[in-house]
């Protein structure tokens, strides 16, 4: 046995080594405060400008307006339309596809080369700037396919941007679900289909809601992709019209058109305006998605995350 | 519900394993292992950490099948029939032979939900039926007192302890005709133990159930026959009482001693 020494007396303020730890503990607590704050004030600035700059444009008519192209009293209803049609032609496409996708891939496939090559693919395509894959869409929709400037087009070329995102989103939405559960599932005798759709795809129901959300809020801001696919100009006979074959400027691209192109004489007054509906909007689908996905989510685990 | 009288149930082997490998890769987690498990006994599973009888317990479930590059070679005869025969389906196997993990693992749905997934899977879509099930299976697992009026809730409100327990209801309630537990207890606290503990006495009335423990005390105090596991190898089997007071072999006293383990 080692002797016992005995301890000195010491005191309980810090000095020496453990004041400078507290120094840069605390310089640390700060700097990460003063960071995190930054932002919220940059957001907050942001929006409290665009709602100055917007406000007085946001009348009925300019809402519901259908928009001109020379004269100053253009309203942007159909692109509000537009923007809406297209999100939602393009989730129909992209969802399924991009969470089937992302269910075989983490679900089915063995970790090797094809899953290496399919990620490595997806992975790719996801970096391709949304420009490229206009002119891409140009192409094939516009010209190749001879359809024109069609809402479909536009769609189809905003499925091919964003395909890979919400595959990549789905992968890491299900290996979030504890294997433990699977074992518990298949344990029970139940089949791999059974235990996916039962258990796996409830308990990533609310991570999947996020990443649509996410691709959602781009698509609502993309203009490249559909200058050269959907057009700048909506089917003035039938503006609301519900066929995908017609031409559907989007309210993001009338902002850049409006901006850039347009000879209308009020053109900040729409360019302000449409940015104020546009950011509206996206806050609006941001929530409604929010709530959607927590009741999902409560309604098949019994409980809000 | 296992037709069989008392007397016959004594003599009865239920699970019969021959010769069993299990290889992970090219690694031989178990050896040649042979163990013949009673009907309507506790038949425990002991021995040091990596000793190989949580690999073996699952090779009885078919649950390497989910691993990959896990693979059984041998025989492992339940009622008689191969459960890796050519003819064998995991989904029938899984439903008569059911699995308590070591972690609590509910399904992050309401209680109900839990209870009633097994019987949902195979088909039962009577809502009286499955209210039936559920609370018979919760009063198996002494939990129906606990949860019956909050059946709504989830499950993930519910204590470590209390999950546990969910657990072996949600097994009972496909009515099995084995149950194997792994390492049930480790991750509670001694109440809960003592709960999970009284119920697998009460549960070897209807079921047969093989259970791996790394504690010694519990394997004494709930199992009938004891299997000792020692680098993959099963070194001894025999009644508990026997291989706590007179083991036959060197490693095995010496675990039980314990000189190491």
């Amino acid at each position: 046995m080692a002797a016992v020494t005995t301890i000195a007396p010491r005191s309980v303020s810090a000095t020496g080594s453990v004041r400078n730890r507290r120094i840069a503990d605390m310089t640390a607590t700060v700097v990460l405060w003063v960071m995190a704050s930054s932002i919220i004030v940059m957001l907050a600035a942001f929006i409290i400008y665009m709602v100055y700059l917007g406000w007085s444009a946001l009348t009925p008519s300019f809402i519901f307006g259908v928009p001109q192209e020379t004269t100053a009293g253009g309203g942007i209803g159909p692109e509000i339309y537009n923007s809406f049609y297209i999100l939602i032609l393009t989730l129909v496409f992209t969802v399924p596809i991009a969470v089937a996708a992302g269910i075989y891939l983490q679900e089915y496939s063995q970790p090797g080369r094809f899953r290496g090559v399919v990620q490595f693919s997806a992975e790719s395509l996801a970096t391709i700037p949304s420009v490229v894959m206009g002119l891409f869409g140009l192409l094939v929709f516009v010209y190749l396919f001879k359809w024109h400037f069609t809402a479909l087009g536009g769609a189809l070329t905003l499925t091919l941007l964003n395909l890979p995102a919400l595959m990549r989103v789905t992968q890491e939405a299900l290996s979030s679900v504890p294997d433990t559960l699977r074992e518990a599932s298949m344990g029970m005798g139940g089949t791999k289909w059974q235990t996916i759709t039962r258990v796996v795809l409830p308990s990533a129901i609310g991570r999947m809601t996020t990443g649509v959300v996410l691709i959602a809020g781009r698509i609502f801001g993309e203009t490249a992709a559909l200058i050269f696919t959907a057009g700048l100009s909506v089917p003035y006979n039938n503006p609301y019209s519900l066929s995908p074959w017609r031409p559907a400027e989007t309210l993001a691209v009338h902002l850049w058109y409006s901006h850039s192109e347009s000879i209308v004489p009020d053109v900040a007054r729409i360019g302000n305006g449409s940015a104020l509906v546009l950011l509206i909007m996206v806050l609006l689908f941001n929530l409604s998605a929010r709530i959607v996905g927590r009741q999902l989510t409560k309604r098949f685990t019994g409980r809000a995350e | 519900m296992i037709e069989m009288t008392e007397s016959a149930a004594a003599t009865t082997n239920k699970l019969v394993a021959s010769d069993v490998d299990v290889y992970y890769g090219n690694f031989r987690a178990i050896k040649s292992a042979s163990l013949a498990m009673k009907a309507q006994k506790v038949t425990a599973l002991i021995g040091p950490s990596g000793c190989g009888k949580s690999t073996f317990l699952r090779a009885l479930d078919r649950m390497h099948d989910l691993t990959p590059g896990a693979r059984v070679e041998g025989q492992i005869l339940l009622d008689g029939e191969d459960i890796y025969g050519p003819d064998a389906d995991p989904v029938v196997i899984r439903h008569r032979i059911g699995m308590v993990f070591q972690r609590p693992n509910p399904f992050p749905k309401t209680i109900f939900e839990n209870v009633i997934y097994g019987p949902r899977i195979h088909g039962e879509r009577n809502r009286t039926k499955l209210q039936e099930i559920a609370e018979h299976a919760l009063r198996g697992a002494a939990l129906w007192d606990e949860v019956k009026d909050r059946m709504q809730r989830s499950a993930l409100d519910l204590s470590g302890g209390q999950q546990q327990r969910l657990c072996i209801a949600r097994a009972i309630a496909l009515n099995p005709e084995v149950l194997l537990m792994d390492e049930p207890a480790s991750a509670l606290d001694p109440i809960a133990t003592s709960k999970i503990e009284d119920l697998i006495g009460e549960l070897k009335e209807h079921y047969t159930v093989v259970i791996v423990t790394h504690s010694m005390q519990q394997a004494a105090r709930i199992s009938d026959d004891t299997a000792f596991f020692h680098l993959g190898e099963i070194v001894e089997v025999g009644p508990t009482s026997r291989i706590f007071t007179h083991p036959k072999e060197k490693r095995t006293e010496d675990y039980i001693t314990g000189r190491f383990g």
